[in-house]
């Protein structure tokens, strides 16, 4: 099978002002929306506490904020995962916000617990804040060392409270996270004795948190600095290699196609209100390692063709190592784009924005190779063959 | 098959071996980082300033000895912000002696004089060193903590640009708040011997000295969970100090309630033994943390070991001995990131990460077999072997699989076919061009071989530069990527090679080839 049965034809570098265009009115596009909404930073960059919840029920985004403004949170930041019953709770709030009593100044991160354990008792009703006040668990939301450190409290032996707590987590590595009912537990072969126990001195929570994370703000600030220095530094590493193994101009006009695939996937990001996060970063350092690659292919075949095509314009030999390679950028960029494609679709959502912005990535480095990296070199024209002939 | 061949395939074959030896058994050899089995992440900062404050008060003390043996006048010796000392009111004629005490016994400091104020400020050689110190003994006492407490397979180590953060990992930990508090308590034991008390409020205390407590006399708190609530006046030297414990555990008082238990080391024995022998009749205290433990009335002599009585839980019995052992924090500790994964999280990643990786496999499998026929099967084995050596050079570095590690992975997968496909678009090509379907696979693996070298070299460079930048998972990821195309020039520039010389190698005219 063939995409082009024979060398394309295509003009590309007389469309070059069309591209710049495009390309610029994305950018545009972008900038204007980072200084008039900015971005929509993660935890990972503005600090704060992140919580992942998961509900029995049908629970809807309105319902969950309605209690979290009985703590004074109703502004935290809520996103419902998919159409299942899961929620990110996302929120910068001090305990100055809470209202709380006896908020001694302490550290953030010890804030930010609070914080958690606040939203925590928001989220729960009141029936089962009682039950923690008797003194019984929540199976949903003890971790297994304490539920076996609980049986044994309650007279258990070691081997029994063991078992049992085990076969509890097991259960919540369900899909879902959370145990609906007792029955499941007796299923799953809790034995008889343990589950009187359970069901007198347990009860189980209509929700689970499955994670929680807080980060301070020192780490935000730090962060933002390292992540711009690697970026610039990548990108500089780049041109020195190009410019090394090639020229100084072919390395010029592939940062230059680099720094649009950057542009480009960062103002997708902001278009979508994809979370800045440590691995959209990582997918950004990513596209400029990997949109580089047909670019370079694109760059060896021209010097070749330079070689061979002494009597044709610039823009003849250009167009033409743009053809000559055109099914290997697009093939190159397919492959990457399927497997991103593939972890955008069933990865999940806590690698979801990583894929997003790799598959923005992937496509404008496709086409930034094509319509973008000879160009520049077109457009040099004057200093680019100056410096063949000499 | 000739001699080359034999090697080539030898070598292919030993590496599979290899890979397989390393990887068996799977369960055993990859490590699931803590987002993928659920567990709790720390940063924390270690407050080095304030270890370097601790070093600043210790040379003030011994610079106040050396002043008062050598009868040299001051008025005061303080220590200014973290690694400063002044000296002032001293007068000219000591200044020859002063120098003297600074330049034998002070030689980590600088010093200025003038006028009757000296200011010393610790050399910064000398304070980087300490906040070093610091740091690596903060990770020893918290690594001793973490294995008392009986975490398997935990992460600590350093982490950040100036080095002083460190990184804890403790997988499937199951009570966040415990481990924390355990992790950053600063628990010292003293004894200390009591003065008077106890008095109900801190004023009251105050009083008996008529508002004015003499310098080496202190004020200190009970602990309301042991004794009942009020004050003690202590001297403020302590008879035995921390370091001189040898071992403590768990024990029992003469009623079975659980105490803490402990040992002294020779000289701590020779010295409480001498103290106690001078103050039968008099009270000691046992002080945690600046706060009362317990105060008992010395009625023999004692020496070797001792029990701490209180109303403790079994727990907090079992955590100060823990703390006790595992020795004393050099500084503070700041946690400034935290992140606690739940267990079913985790499992769902996986699960997740699993299929993508599989659709992703699927995805490029079809491609490649739809649009390169039986090329593309060359192209499948040499991607699963990529595969497999990835996993095996994880499995040899112990490297952590995590959420982005899988991500790296699945890119790997998208990436390493590159290279086939440049090479199998260049072999069309020359085929194109009339050469002979033997001269064209020469041709192909030869020209591109360049091209597939620099541009997987620029991806390795800004992944190198990703690690550099970015933590634990993120660091996964990079090192996923550079193991995945490091191999890929392998898999699929030599060992694709290989199967095409296998496979067309015995015919002698070659007439046609599948791509």
């Amino acid at each position: 099978m063939y995409l082009f049965k024979e060398v394309p034809n295509i003009k590309f570098i007389n469309k070059r002002y069309y591209a710049f265009a495009l390309s610029g009115l994305i950018i545009l596009a972008g900038v204007v929306m980072f200084f008039t909404r900015g971005f929509n930073m993660g935890i990972d960059f503005s600090g704060g506490t992140m919580i992942e919840v998961s509900f029995q029920k049908n629970t809807s985004v309105q319902q969950l904020r309605d209690s979290l403004k009985k703590i004074n949170l109703g502004d935290a930041q809520i996103t419902q995962i998919g159409n299942e019953n899961k929620f990110f709770i996302k929120t910068m709030a001090s305990l100055k916000k809470l209202n709380l009593k006896n908020a001694v100044k302490m550290e953030d991160v010890e804030e930010y617990e609070i914080v958690a354990r606040e939203i925590r008792n928001g989220m729960m009703n009141a029936a089962e804040r009682d039950q923690l006040v008797v003194g019984k668990i929540d199976l949903n939301n003890t971790a297994e060392g304490e539920i076996s450190r609980f049986l044994r409290d309650k007279g258990l032996g070691d081997e029994d409270a063991q078992a049992s707590a085990q076969i509890v987590i097991g259960l919540r590595k369900s899909k879902t996270g959370i145990i609906t009912d007792f029955s499941v537990l007796e299923k799953a072969g809790v034995k008889h004795r343990v589950m009187g126990i359970l069901r007198s001195l347990a009860f189980l929570g209509k929700f689970t948190f499955l994670s929680v994370e807080f980060v301070g703000p020192q780490v935000g600030k730090e962060l933002r600095r390292k992540a711009a220095l690697a970026c610039i530094w990548a990108l500089i590493g780049m041109l020195v290699y190009i410019a090394f193994r090639f020229k100084f101009l072919y390395g010029l006009s592939g940062i230059l196609t680099l720094a649009h695939d950057v542009l480009v996937a960062l103002s997708f990001i902001l278009f979508f209100r994809i979370e800045m996060s440590l691995q959209v970063i990582a997918a950004i350092l990513t596209i400029v390692g990997y949109s580089i690659n047909d670019t370079i292919v694109v760059f060896d075949r021209l010097r070749d063709n330079l070689k061979i095509m002494k009597k044709d314009n610039l823009e003849a030999i250009l167009d033409k190592s743009l053809n000559q390679t055109l099914s290997r950028s697009i093939f190159t960029s397919l492959t990457v784009f399927l497997t991103v494609m593939s972890l955008f679709l069933f990865g999940g959502e806590v690698i979801r924005p990583f894929a997003f912005t790799m598959l923005v990535g992937v496509i404008a480095g496709s086409y930034s190779t094509i319509y973008q990296s000879c160009a520049w070199l077109k457009v040099w024209e004057k200093y680019f063959l100056k410096r063949k002939k000499s | 098959m000739d001699k080359s061949m034999t090697w080539k395939v030898g070598l292919i074959i030993a590496v599979i071996a290899l890979s397989i030896w390393l990887l068996w058994p799977l369960d055993k050899k990859i490590n699931l980082g803590l987002d993928l089995k659920g567990g709790m992440h720390l940063i924390m900062e270690v407050v080095t300033d304030e270890a370097l404050a601790i070093q600043s008060d210790m040379s003030v003390t011994q610079l106040k000895g050396l002043f008062k043996d050598g009868s040299i006048k001051y008025e005061k010796i303080v220590r200014k912000g973290f690694s400063k000392i002044e000296i002032t009111g001293t007068l000219l004629d000591d200044e020859r002696k002063i120098k003297d005490i600074l330049d034998d016994d002070f030689r980590d400091w600088t010093y200025t004089a003038g006028g009757s104020l000296i200011s010393l400020a610790l050399r910064p050689n000398i304070e980087q060193q300490l906040r070093d110190q610091s740091v690596d003994q903060a990770l020893e006492t918290i690594r001793n903590r973490v294995d008392e407490f009986g975490v398997a397979e935990p992460t600590i180590q350093k982490e950040g640009m100036a080095g002083d953060k460190l990184l804890i990992d403790l997988p499937g930990i199951d009570n966040p708040e415990r481990v924390k508090t355990l992790i950053k308590s600063t628990t010292m034991l003293e004894f200390r011997q009591v003065i008077s008390g106890p008095f109900l409020t801190e004023e009251a205390a105050l009083k008996e000295y008529n508002g004015q407590l003499p310098e080496d006399l202190e004020i200190v708190k009970t602990n309301p969970r042991r004794l009942d609530k009020g004050f003690y006046v202590l001297k403020a030297a302590t008879v035995v100090p921390g370091k001189d414990l040898k071992s403590s555990r768990r024990a029992q008082d003469e009623y079975g309630a659980p105490a803490v238990g402990f040992s002294f080391n020779s000289q701590g024995a020779a010295q409480f033994e001498g103290f106690t022998a001078a103050n039968i009749g008099k009270q000691l205290s046992i002080v945690l943390d600046d706060r009362i433990e317990s105060v008992a009335t010395i009625q023999d002599v004692i020496s070797g070991d001792g029990i701490i009585k209180g109303r403790f839980t079994v727990d907090e019995v079992d955590d100060i001995v823990l703390v006790l052992r595992s020795g004393a924090l050099p500084a503070p500790l700041k946690y400034i990131e935290e992140r606690t994964i739940g267990p079913s999280l985790g499992a769902d990643s996986i699960r997740k990460g699993l299929a993508a990786c599989l659709g992703g496999l699927l995805l490029v499998v079809l491609f490649m077999l739809v649009y390169y026929r039986a090329a593309g099967i060359n192209s499948i084995l040499a991607l699963l072997l990529n595969m497999l050596i990835l996993m095996g050079i994880m499995a040899y570095f112990k490297a952590n699989l995590s959420m982005p590690g899988i991500a790296g992975i699945i890119l790997s997968i998208g990436m390493a076919v590159d290279a086939n496909v440049l090479i199998f678009e260049r072999i069309r090509e020359e085929l194109k061009a009339g050469k002979s379907p033997k001269s064209a696979i020469d041709a192909g693996f030869k020209k591109a071989f360049w091209t597939i070298f620099d541009s997987n070299l620029t991806t390795v460079i800004s992944a190198v530069f990703l690690f550099q930048f970015g933590t634990g998972p993120i660091k996964g990821f990079a090192v996923t990527l550079i193991i995945g195309i490091t191999a890929s020039m392998f898999t699929a520039i030599f060992v694709s090679r290989v199967i095409f010389d296998l496979t067309y190698g015995r015919s002698k005219k070659l007439s046609k080839i599948s791509i």
